[in-house]
């Protein structure tokens, strides 16, 4: 008799008094019920319920809030050359943004978030556009619209200042968005 | 009088074999229910980054009903020939 078979015999006997309460095989013990696989699928689908509410909840919740913006200056943007990017964060520490200096010399700011997907965007020198890189979008680096791919709205637009000695400021951020209301 | 308990037994084998199959047809429902509530999720998540608030309503709808149905096929749904229904009533 081998040491498993031994072990199982040992538990067996041990457990001979509570068989008739609990009558099941150790082997059986390993296999997933029927009842067990529909307790799953029902706490699946209420996972799945409660993150639709959640995220709905929180997108609508956002939505409606009024944010304060400080005006922050965005250092090294007055020594940016035409035709290349910056990236900063504003309006808080998390939130990554992107400064492009135009051909013409003129300034532009957009959230860095990919309105598809949360993918940061970056300035594409070469055709003076925003790309993101995860599902090949891409944004017109002047006004941020979308210029082809799956986005569905405008990128967030930065609103900019320009003050003394050259200093570009940001000062407010506007939803890129093609529905306002909610 | 011999072929009485091999009949009533072979009835009996049709039926179990018979409550299986529409256990086993519940679990695919329940599991095609789960999948269209991960469809729902993901247009969830993706009409919240588009910024499309009209349509989030709708889809917290359709994944509620969802839910429900899963509940009910869960909590309330007995095979027919079961003798015991979930309102403790003993059938005839």
């Amino acid at each position: 008799m081998s040491s498993k078979n031994r072990d199982e015999s040992d538990v067996r006997i041990a457990t001979a008094p509570h068989q008739h309460d609990f009558p099941y095989d150790r082997e059986e013990e390993a296999q997933v019920t029927r009842r067990e696989f529909c307790n799953f699928l029902g706490l699946t689908s209420a996972a799945l319920f409660i993150g639709s509410a959640g995220f709905a909840g929180k997108a609508a919740i956002d939505a409606r809030s009024t944010q304060a913006f400080t005006p922050a200056k965005i250092e090294g943007a007055e020594a940016l050359a035409p035709g290349t990017s910056l990236n900063f964060r504003y309006p808080t520490e998390k939130d990554s943004a992107i400064l492009v200096r135009s051909l013409d010399g003129s300034y532009h700011a957009f959230g860095q978030k990919c309105t598809h997907l949360s993918c940061p965007v970056y300035f594409e020198r070469a055709h003076q556009r925003l790309e993101c890189p995860c599902h090949e979008g891409a944004f017109d680096a002047r006004t941020g619209d979308v210029l082809y791919g799956p986005p569905p709205r405008p990128l967030d637009r930065l609103e900019l200042e320009l003050r003394e000695n050259g200093e570009v400021w940001a000062t407010g951020r506007v939803p890129g968005s093609n529905e306002r209301s909610i | 009088m011999q072929n009485a308990p091999s009949k009533a037994s072979s009835i009996h084998g049709h039926v179990r074999k018979g409550r299986a199959a529409v256990a086993q047809a519940r679990l695919i429902l329940l599991v095609m229910i789960n999948v269209a509530q991960l469809w729902v999720l993901a247009a969830t998540v993706e009409a919240a980054l588009a910024h499309q608030f009209a349509v989030l309503l709708p889809l917290v709808i359709a994944s509620g009903i969802c839910f429900v149905i899963t509940l009910t096929l869960i909590f309330w749904w007995r095979p027919s020939s079961r003798r015991f229904t979930s309102s403790g009533y003993l059938k005839r």
